[in-house]
């Protein structure tokens, strides 16, 4: 029953079908449907396997449909996996012993839970009530839960005056009463604009700082998981891909540099003469002052002294490519050609790179 | 003790829901009113033609209209629109945040809704009842009203499990609110008339499969003296047998719930 007081969070060989109802299109599938139901089976989780420490926060990172979701609707306790363990806090989630559910909050940014039609402190109330808050308590965490998030006017409004961004912000506050000390955010930042998105992230920071809690985070916002977490999971199909620091994945999931040359004034456009320079390059952008360029990693070195060679170049930067570009390249990876359990522990085990069809790697093997 | 704190907590959420819309509260005191004159005057024309119908007078039949109103303002306050809530959960997803409360999910999901306005049907049934027995002459004793009280929460208790059990299906099947409408309709059409005046077949409908004899004729049977033990034993017996089958259809459709995805 108990963890070890180093992992707040440990989960061992989880796995999810769940069986879905298909039919085809049209009103005589539909009406077939009524009475003779197909269903499929989904493996939305294939056994995924990873311990999570008290105070860390964890991005967890995959295209749409990757099992983030149901992975953490199993770790809130909603949904009983096929097979496999999970241990948070020393409970099994889905046995839903409330002395879990009580230091355990789960926030969905698409979802809210707040009552529509009453002011925010009203649900405020309703929680309190629910989760047994001492009124003392309460009143110390509403007021610093409204400073810190600066909700203070908003408090007295119904939830549907409220803005989406005001409201999440209510959200975030109604769900954080009891002082969780495991938190789930399902992309808490979700529609809301760059300076609100900024304002929740710095929140999340803070209360992690205070409270000490383990944060378990999706976002699909590349600047929420670069400024929160300092170590990604990152599934796809189901399975789980890479687990390690956010500065690794990018060194060892991009396989391409980024060159930026910027051309002397007057210069003709290189147009196509660039495939005659450097062998694989790719062009990403061309403009009359210049062009950014791609090129494998391996050939970097080479790409830039010959650019300098046959270009009249006035400025040249060598970047990585931007991490949404990196994590978009993991996402792209062909499931069939993904790594197989076993390949990805050892992977997981030596540090090696993972071995994956990159496309741009398959041809730099081959020159 | 921890469930009454979360009920007073709904409830009065669900008064300072009222005052947020006055204009739609008074609409449903009108429809309440209008329902009401409706019944009354059915009645009448029935009475116009008979004096008794299959034993029932005009007083006793006003008698069980006052507690056709009365039983559907106190299902109507927290157990349908709760239920209507259940299913709008399930189907979009938020009954997820129910199911990571520390606290029953039953209890929450059953009085996360209160409509005020149907205190109104309780004072108007209430007033009825009082007219009609006045009508009546009857004398209540204390025994046959603690045997009435008692009759009454057994009612409740019979639809709000029943209810539950229609809800639940929800797990299943997602979208369902129209069986919330079909009870409606059987508790509004078929509970105004004693249900000893209809056909064997739909008398057994109406007592086993929607439980409207237990809610409105046995509690006025029990008040116009027409009550045996035997019907008393059967209406608190069907009642149990309703609420701890739909404790456990509850308890065995949550391991069925999957919820809405992201």
């Amino acid at each position: 029953m108990s963890s070890s007081p180093d992992v707040s969070i440990a989960v061992h060989d989880l796995r999810k079908v769940y069986q879905v109802p298909e039919r085809d299109s049209g009103l005589r599938a539909a009406v077939t449907s009524l009475f003779n139901r197909k269903s499929r089976a989904v493996e939305a989780v294939q056994s995924i396997s990873f311990d999570i420490q008290p105070g860390e926060i964890v991005g967890f990172l995959g295209p749409n449909g990757a099992g983030k979701t149901t992975t953490l609707k199993m770790l809130s306790g909603l949904l009983h996996p096929t097979t496999g363990t999970a241990d948070v806090l020393g409970y099994t989630p889905w046995d839903r012993d409330r002395a879990y559910l009580g230091q355990m909050a789960l926030i969905m940014g698409n979802r809210n839970q707040l009552t529509w039609d009453i002011p925010v402190a009203d649900s405020f109330e309703l929680n309190k009530a629910i989760f047994r808050i001492r009124a003392s308590d309460y009143r110390t965490r509403v007021d610093e839960l409204v400073e810190l998030l600066d909700i203070g006017d908003l408090i007295r409004k119904p939830v549907r005056n409220l803005s989406l961004g005001e409201r999440m912000k209510c959200e975030i506050a109604g769900s954080l009463l009891h002082q969780p000390r495991v938190l789930f955010l399902d992309e808490p930042t979700i529609g809301l604009d760059v300076a609100m998105q900024r304002r929740i992230r710095s929140f999340i920071s803070e209360y992690n700082r205070r409270t000490g809690a383990s944060i378990l985070l999706t976002s699909h916002y590349m600047a929420d998981v670069e400024a929160l977490c300092q170590r990604v999971i990152v599934i796809h199909h189901g399975s789980l891909l890479y687990d390690g620091d956010l500065a690794e994945l990018v060194r060892r999931f991009s396989p391409n540099k980024t060159i930026i040359v910027e051309l002397e004034e007057g210069a003709p456009a290189p147009d196509d003469r660039i495939a005659a320079i450097i062998d694989r390059a790719e062009v990403i952008e061309q403009s009359a002052v210049g062009l950014t360029i791609r090129v494998p990693k391996a050939q970097t070195a080479a790409a830039t002294s010959r650019l300098l060679a046959h270009l009249p170049v006035s400025d040249l930067t060598v970047e990585d490519p931007p991490i949404e570009e990196v994590i978009e390249d993991v996402f792209n990876i062909d499931v069939d050609a993904a790594p197989s359990k076993d390949e990805r522990a050892t992977m997981m085990a030596t540090g090696a790179t993972c071995p994956v069809d990159h496309g741009q790697f398959a041809r730099d093997e081959a020159s | 003790m921890h469930a009454l704190t979360v009920i007073c907590t709904y409830v009065r959420l669900g008064m300072l829901n009222v005052l947020q819309y006055r204009g739609d509260f008074i609409f449903q005191i009108v429809g309440i009113l209008i329902g009401l004159v409706t019944s009354l005057l059915t009645i009448g024309i029935v009475f116009n033609q008979t004096d008794s119908l299959n034993g029932w007078t005009t007083d006793d039949l006003i008698a069980l209209v006052g507690i056709q109103i009365l039983m559907r303002g106190v299902i109507s306050m927290v157990i349908r629109p709760s239920m209507q809530q259940l299913m709008e959960g399930v189907r979009l997803g938020t009954f997820d945040f129910t199911l990571t409360k520390p606290a029953d999910a039953q209890l929450l999901a059953s009085v996360s809704q209160f409509n005020a306005a149907a205190v109104a049907d309780i004072v108007i049934g209430l007033g009825v009842l009082v007219v009609s027995l006045a009508r009546l002459g009857a004398t209540v004793g204390f025994a046959d009203a603690i045997l009435f009280v008692v009759l009454l929460f057994a009612g409740t208790v019979m639809v709000y499990s029943f209810l539950l059990m229609l809800s639940t299906c929800s797990f299943w099947f997602v979208k369902l609110s129209n069986i919330l409408v079909i009870f409606g309709t059987m508790f509004e059409n078929a509970g105004r008339w004693p249900i000893t005046i209809y056909p064997g077949w739909f008398r057994v409908t109406l007592t086993f499969l929607i439980p409207v004899a237990v809610a409105i004729t046995v509690p006025a049977q029990s008040l116009t003296g027409r009550l045996d033990w035997q019907t008393t034993m059967l209406a608190l017996g069907l009642t149990a047998l309703f609420a701890v089958g739909s404790r456990w259809f509850w308890k065995f459709g949550l391991t069925h719930y999957t919820g809405a995805s992201a």
